[in-house]
């Protein structure tokens, strides 16, 4: 929810936009002058801004993600009680914020990772309203998840550098480090979200 | 010129009022809406009112003679 503070900023300048609406005579004096110039220029650039900025942060919610009817089941599968589902063991032991769960992971850190993540989110929109949305389970990467993203919280990590099976082999973490082996999709953490084969498995709520 | 500020101000309120329901509206839509709908509203309501201003302080001081801070 956006916070309390913008919404009456937004009705504040809208009830003042309204005041120069109903008695645009009072803009004749150099106050009213001045007054014109907050109501119709300051304050709805402003409340634009804001607003905008409140939206953005919004769609980093892990709620957001999920709102959508087709994510439902990504959002079940954070739920699964079973810590080889990397994506349940990353939100319910909080590797990752549990509010921006999914952004968390699909968003690059690199400098354009987060304008990247709201192009590619705007996509999601029009396939959602205007095109034909996969089925939950048929839902792909665009691209090969890049190592980078687990990188960013688990470089130099003991478990992650003193690993056994990260050092049986002296070309694995070499390999891993420079995105050549995936994380995910080299037989090893590919247990993500795996919607649509789930079987018989538990699932997992927080007690409030 | 009250008449150019009214239709600014129209753009300006309505815009807002649009921000102001997208930001209660928890749907991915809404960002859309905000951005398409309400800003469109408030940006050419803002470039309005300061066309009317670029427009009418010339005319103004010319039928008055006089400079723009003397005519009230």
């Amino acid at each position: 929810m956006p916070t309390i503070a913008t919404v009456v900023l937004v009705l504040f300048s809208a009830i003042l936009a309204c005041l120069i609406v109903v008695r645009p005579e009072i803009t004749v004096t150099r106050a009213g002058k001045i007054l014109a110039f907050g109501v119709l220029f300051f304050l709805p650039v402003f409340s634009l801004a804001v607003g905008v900025q409140n939206e953005m942060t919004r769609s980093e919610s892990t709620t957001f993600c999920l709102s959508c009817h087709i994510m439902e089941s990504y959002g079940r599968s954070l739920h699964i009680d079973d810590p080889s589902y990397l994506a349940a063991a990353h939100f319910q032991n909080h590797r990752v914020p549990a509010d921006e769960a999914c952004y968390t992971c699909h968003s690059d850190y690199a400098m354009f990772g987060t304008i990247k993540a709201k192009l590619g989110g705007l996509r999601h929109l029009y396939v959602y309203y205007l095109g034909t949305p996969p089925l939950p389970q048929d839902i792909k990467l665009y691209k090969p998840f890049n190592n980078q993203v687990c990188l960013h919280c688990h470089l130099g990590a003991r478990s992650f550098e003193e690993g056994v099976v990260h050092n049986a082999d002296p070309a694995t973490l070499p390999a891993i480090k420079a995105n050549k082996l995936s994380c995910i999709s080299s037989g090893c953490h590919e247990m993500v979200h795996n919607v649509g084969h789930w079987g018989d498995v538990k699932f997992w709520y927080q007690k409030n | 010129m009250n008449r150019r500020l009214r239709i600014s101000g129209v753009l300006v309120t309505i815009g807002l009022l649009v921000e102001g329901l997208c930001l209660m509206w928890s749907r991915p839509i809404a960002f859309v809406v905000l951005v398409v709908f309400g800003g469109m509203l408030i940006g050419i309501g803002v470039l309005f009112f300061l066309l009317s201003l670029a427009s009418a302080a010339p005319d103004s001081a010319h039928a008055s003679g006089l400079a723009p801070d003397k005519r009230q």
